[in-house]
């Protein structure tokens, strides 16, 4: 060994030495392999800011970019979507664009234009050249929204890009730009100043050469928006944008906003545009390629919220033709003189289809078919924009909050960004499906809550604390937001206003303004149980004149109100109180006296929004924040925790976090085990947060804007602003994870007891075109750790009963990590004979389900073993005995046993008739050949009085012992409880039955065989033997 | 399903993992060498796989697939004793599916019998892949599930598109994603690769999980006994005539081994 390869030899072991339990933390991959559910739904949609489509192969392929849930691909013309974009740093879309030249190139311009509060924030552009399966990072990563992709008709390599850049501050990665390399290098090619980018870039689709720019000055502050100002304006370049000139001839005088374009594909001198001006926005069109103006048109649709809605479409093949999505989708006949009502076919505007459209794609083979992006999802027209059909399968709902309630299987509830408030089920047979869902709140959908004291109500709200108390049994609803009394000052509440419920009394609930609010009588009545929580300002107080040069006051800029609220587990008294001006209050005496603790949290810039509070469950003085200050354009992560009331505070930042926070929640259980949610996803931590992890998986880069823990499941449900409701079921495991755990080779982890879910089916022939919600496997989940994946020899479990004998083995899953393998709670299927077709019962298919009680668990990874219980309990909802139970098990065993000896005696009937035919094929003497086919007959006769033997494609309608003993066996089988006197008492008849068959084979065969075995002895040939029970068994293993 | 039987290995070598770029005949050689290496690929006449597949809750079927060269394949599969047979003859696909009462055998579509015809390459797509006319790509190295993987772009001749991922530090397989098109329509079909074990030199996985890409129904094949070089009549894999009559008693479809249920 040379003196170089012993000093590495040395180093090897000593990294070896020192890799210790220390070392080991949470990664993501150690916590990603344990499923996810995406339980939707898509009843409703989410916000969609573009479409983009293209004939492929004479099918109809689209790309839909949502605003917050990624892009989705359908292939078949809408039936099937599929997201493409999930692995994305961001999945905020402001554009797609596809590549004329080449369909299977795509780009996407990450960050939606459509600025409202809410809005998220976009990492640069992305392309494709496979149709979306891969994606490559193609620069402007600071441009956070784009408002339009462009891609040369003609040069795949030439991209414009229509890059807004910085809401919410200032930057210079904004305008228009260009690559004519294919995106290695970008020109700014049209930049105003540090507050305006591009809103719309539109080029003529005669002549590449020519675009028309609109550039929008605009920023947004937590307690304002501006729309319009200096920078904005409409230009036009001729020559592919090296030079631009502003438009300016009929247009109105002074600042204006955003503006729309839209060009006449058809006579491109028809150039219309949507300007945005001092309380005034207007249709404009141009018929001499934008050098002069006419203003044509100001209605309602045409004119509502501008920057909000600025895009117009005209036909591509009438230049007259031009659609205005708005709050309605209108159209005009007559180049922008007059406008439609909104499009309904038989009811009332906005009944038939989701308010607020934004993307507008008109097939141009045939007008005649319209998609349509809204606040509320993707619709789709094949005649005009007459009817229109809602695609139902985009989960791209946009989720504020979420909570549950205590029902089996529980329901969970949150509102969502325009789509109301809506109650799910967390399981349900077969799938979790849209009709699962009810909706039981309007508008902007926020926080909601069942009411602890009386679950038949539930707490809902809209935008701005219209709080409301909903009964769900008969959908009647009742407004309960506290009123100002005589003397009391406007109340001032948030977009988002917290509710909050009381975890220590039933009944007790709060709600936030600029002061705290408590009712202790179901919103009947409130007591203002604090002063002025906020830092009231004045100056940060006019949400009736913010939107700049278009009044837009929504609520959306409310500012100085309380924004999140925990009231102490451990004590009713300790409530702490964040404001989204940045105060951290807490009360001790229950709202008497109050402290604002912020000064004491160092390294947060000052009034940075708090998004959440969560008190400890286990000690009064210990509490999290999370604070989010990307409406001053600060996109770090601020997560805190303090232990003594809030007198010192300890960041729980690190790298591994990414994104603006949302929300912090800290275990039930285990007090060292956290869970963030960001912009950017969802962050666990097992050490009290010293260290992070992502949980990626099957939940995407998605917003995640709320956490909550149902206690009774140990679910972990997770509220996406753009993807739905996702629930990481049974926490248990993760609960038991710490650093040595990690730095083991393989660990059985506990579960939490698993229940024995009663049998239930849906029929349901619902086609593709619907999403479908995963549910909860009906199964034991088994949960191990392993630190790598496992490649070699077997990785199998195996399930014994607490007497030992061997149920089943499963295969183990290989994944580095956390993997939980699913034990269906059944004995493997009944044996069955050979017969024309299938028992016509679906339970008939399966195995038994096990009895409740305490499994052993057998891991054989390799050379090694480990060993675990599981217990099984019965579905709480059964309203079984344990005797009915008993009762069940016995019945259906029996049963079990029976189709395995039925199974016997039709094989040994047809090993024997083969035997008979084999040794009648070569007999000669014709007397024995007989005997030989007279046995065949008599077997084959006998086995059609046991199978059904007519092969008619599945009606013949036949019913022999097999089945007819099969569909018994599958009706015990499918009810979780005492089966009837009726099924019990046929199981004795079936008893008699096969008893019967068993000696009617020893009649058929007894004497036959005799006398046929010695005429083949006498001819030396090898006598019929029919197979005994033993070597029956013996075959089957 | 059996599609990951004939992906047959050696005990290998421990092969450290390879920080330097690769090309795609590279990682294929150490992939074909951590199988066992070429000759003693080559040296398989045929493959005899019995197995066990787990279709969902509690649902069962035995089943035995035979490879033979130079492009023969047979699987059966039992259910409620019923058994059903999916074969190729070096040219078409054939099927008898027994469920719905009848048990005539079936020509497949082209598109349908994709899949037994991919089972019938015995040594895999990777082994000379040109030769067969297959392209592969290297794709870099990818994550999967938390373990770095070469990521390969088989395009069989026969136009589907398989993922083969390569792990970094065995060179065997450890998980496919196979893009087939059937009337048009892209199918994505899921396999996570395991429990490799050495059957007389060579390395066969005996575990996978097979799905449609993004669904949770997956369908796990557990893999009991490999046996190579077993006779197989060639007339196993041509497909039988129609039985005459319909209404007769008719014996079961034809079988290389007992029923098992």
């Amino acid at each position: 060994m040379s003196n170089r390869s012993r000093a590495l030899f040395v180093c090897l072991l000593f990294n070896a030495l020192f890799v210790t339990a220390q070392d080991v933390t949470l990664d993501s991959d150690m916590i990603s392999g344990l499923p996810i559910r995406a339980i939707g739904p898509a009843a409703m949609g989410g916000r969609i800011a573009d479409i983009a489509a293209v004939r492929e192969g004479g099918r109809l392929t689209i790309y839909i970019g949502s605003a917050s849930g990624g892009v989705w691909k359908s292939v078949d013309s809408g039936t099937t979507f599929k997201s493409v974009f999930d692995k994305q740093p961001s999945l905020s879309i402001g554009s797609i664009a596809i590549d004329p030249q080449n369909a299977k190139t795509v780009w996407v311009g990450t960050g939606e234009s459509w600025v409202r509060n809410s809005v998220s924030v976009g990492t640069g552009l992305y392309r494709s050249r496979d149709g979306g399966e891969n994606w490559e990072a193609m620069g402007l990563p600071d441009s956070e929204h784009v408002s339009r992709m462009i891609i040369h008709p003609k040069e795949s390599n030439t991209v414009y890009a229509c890059a807004l850049g910085h809401l919410w501050n200032s930057n210079a990665e904004r305008g228009v730009f260009k690559t004519t390399d294919g995106g290695k290098t970008w020109n700014k090619i049209l930049y105003r100043n540090d507050s305006t980018g591009c809103a719309e870039l539109a080029m003529d689709p005669q002549d590449a050469g020519v675009l028309y720019a609109a550039m929008w000055d605009v920023r947004r502050e937590p307690h304002n928006f501006r729309s319009g100002g200096p920078g904005s304006g409409l230009f036009k370049s001729t020559d592919g944008g090296t030079t631009w000139h502003e438009l300016r001839k009929g247009l109105p005088e002074g600042d204006l906003g955003r503006i729309g374009i839209g060009i006449a594909a058809s006579k491109t001198s028809r150039v219309y545009a949507v300007v945005e001006a001092k309380n005034h926005t207007a249709l404009f069109r141009s018929d001499d390629s934008g050098d002069s103006w006419t203003e044509v048109n100001s209605s309602f649709n045409v004119s509502g919220r501008p920057f909000y809605f600025a895009r117009l479409a005209v036909d591509p093949k009438n230049p007259d033709r031009v659609y205005k999505p708005g709050f309605f989708l209108t159209v005009s006949e007559d180049a922008g003189k007059s406008f439609s009502a909104a499009f309904s076919a038989s009811e009332g505007p906005g009944e038939n289809l989701h308010s607020d459209m934004h993307a507008l794609w008109i097939n141009p083979e045939n007008p005649d078919q319209l998609l349509v992006g809204t606040d509320g999802g993707v619709y789709q027209s094949l005649d005009q924009a007459t009817h229109w059909r809602f695609l139902a399968n985009l989960p791209v709902s946009q989720f504020y909050h979420v909570s549950f309630d205590m029902s089996d299987p529980y329901n969970v509830y949150g509102g969502l960004q325009d789509n109301g408030t809506w109650m799910g089920p967390s399981r349900a047979p077969g799938v979790i499906a849209n009709r699962h869902w009810r909706v039981i709140g309007m508008g902007d959908g926020f926080w909601a809550f069942s009411d602890p004291a009386d679950p038949d109500y539930a707490y809902v709200e809209y935008q701005g604390a219209m709080i409301s108390r909903f009964r769900k049994s008969t959908g009647e609803a009742k407004d309960i937001k506290p009123l100002p009394r005589p003397g009391e000052p406007e109340f001032r509440f948030n977009w988002n206003a917290p509710i909050h419920v009381s975890p220590n009394q039933a009944g007790t609930v709060y709600l936030g303004g600029q002061f705290l609010f408590r009712s202790r009588d179901h919103g009947e009545s409130w007591d203002r149980i604090s002063p002025d929580l906020t830092t009231n300002d004045p100056a940060r107080q006019h949400q009736e004149t913010s939107g700049g040069l278009t009044i837009d006051n929504s609520d959306a800029e409310k500012y100085e109100t309380i924004y999140t609220i925990a009231e102490s587990p451990k004590d009713a008294n300790v409530i702490w109180v964040g404001t989204d001006d940045g105060n951290v209050q807490i009360t001790r005496d229950g709202g008497k006296h109050w402290t604002n603790l912020v000064k004491n949290i160092s390294g947060l810039p000052a009034n940075t929004w708090v998004s959440t509070i969560e008190a400890s469950h286990f000690d009064p003085a210990v509490a999290y924040a999370t604070f989010d200050g990307h409406a001053g354009g600060d996109m770090k992560t601020y997560v805190y925790r303090t232990a003594d009331y809030g007198k010192t505070w300890t960041s729980l930042s690190t790298p591994e976090l990414n994104g603006y926070a949302h929300v912090i929640r800290e275990d039930l259980v285990n007090k060292n085990l956290l869970f963030v949610g960001t912009e950017f996803g969802l962050f666990i931590s097992i050490d009290s947060g010293a260290h992070w992890a992502q949980f990626k998986g099957s939940l995407p880069n998605v917003a995640v804007r709320d956490l909550s823990i149902h206690p009774r499941e140990s679910d972990l449900l997770v509220a996406t602003h753009g993807r739905g409701i996702y629930i990481l079921d049974d926490l248990t495991p993760i609960r038991a994870l710490t650093p040595e755990i990690l730095a083991k080779d393989f660990v059985l982890l506990p579960s939490r007891p698993s229940v024995l879910t009663l049998a239930a089916s849906e029929q349901r022939f619902d086609g593709d075109s619907e999403f479908a919600g995963r549910t909860l496997p009906e199964a034991a989940g088994i949960v191990y750790y392993q630190r790598k994946r496992h490649i070699f020899g077997d990785l199998k479990i195996d399930v014994s009963d607490e007497k030992g004998n061997l149920l089943t083995s499963i295969q183990g899953d290989k994944r580095k990590g956390l993997n939980r393998v699913q034990w269906p709670e059944r004995a493997k299927p009944p044996k069955m004979p050979p017969a024309a077709g299938l028992v016509e019962n679906e339970f008939a298919m399966l195995g038994p389900q096990v009895q409740e009680g305490t499994y052993t668990v057998k891991v054989t990874k390799g050379k090694d073993s480990y060993s675990s219980d599981i217990k099984l309990v019965p579905d709480p909802r059964s309203k079984s005995t344990a005797a009915d139970r008993a009762l069940q098990h016995k019945t259906v065993m029996q049963l079990y046993d029976m189709l395995g000896r039925l199974t016997f005696i039709v094989d040994s009937t047809n090993d024997l008739r083969d035997q008979a035919r084999q040794r009648a094929a070569s007999a000669t003497d014709s007397g024995l050949k007989d005997q030989l086919n007279g046995l065949v007959q008599k077997l084959e006769d006998f086995r059609s009085t046991l199978v059904s033997v007519k092969e008619g494609g599945m009606i013949t309608g036949e019913k022999k012992l097999r089945e007819k003993l099969g569909e018994l066996y599958g009706g015990v089988n499918g009810y979780c409880g005492r089966p009837t006197q009726s099924q019990v008492d046929s199981t004795g008849v079936f008893q008699k039955k096969l008893d019967e068959a068993a000696s009617q084979f020893q009649s058929i065969t007894g004497p036959a065989l005799q006398s046929i075995n010695a005429g083949l002895q006498a001819k030396s040939v090898e006598p019929l033997k029919a197979m005994s029970r033993e070597e029956w068994e013996k075959k089957q293993k | 399903m059996f599609r990951k039987v004939c992906l047959s290995m050696i005990v290998l070598a421990v092969l450290a993992p390879c920080l330097l770029a690769q090309s795609v005949d590279e990682i294929i050689a150490k992939n074909v060498q951590a199988r066992g290496g070429a000759e003693k690929l080559k040296s398989v006449q045929s493959i005899k796989s019995t197995a066990t597949m787990s279709m969902g809750p509690g649902i069962e079927a035995p089943g035995v697939l035979i490879q033979k060269r130079p492009t023969l394949a047979r699987l059966e599969f039992t259910v409620q004793g019923l058994t059903a047979v999916q074969a190729y003859d070096g040219k078409n696909g054939w099927q008898i599916m027994p469920f719905m009462g009848k048990k005539d055998p079936e020509l497949m579509s082209a598109d349908e019998a994709k899949e037994i015809e991919e089972n019938a390459d015995l040594d895999g797509p990777l082994v000379d892949y040109k030769s067969k006319g297959h392209q592969v790509e290297l794709q870099g190295k990818e994550k999967i599930e938390g373990t770095d993987a070469y990521k390969l772009k088989v395009t069989l001749k026969n136009g589907d598109v398989q993922t083969i991922y390569i792990d970094s530090e065995s060179f065997l397989d450890i998980k496919e994603v196979t893009k087939r098109s059937v009337r048009g329509t892209e199918q994505e079909i899921e396999s996570a690769i395991g429990d490799y074990k050495a059957v007389d030199g060579i390395m066969f996985p005996f575990a996978v999980e097979s799905g449609i890409k993004g669904t949770d129904q997956k369908q796990k094949l557990t893999i009991t006994k490999v046996e190579l070089n077993v006779p197989a009549d060639d007339s196993l894999f041509k497909m039988p005539a129609a039985a005459p009559k319909a209404d007769a008693p008719k014996p079961d479809a034809p079988k290389t081994d007992p029923p098992k249920n």
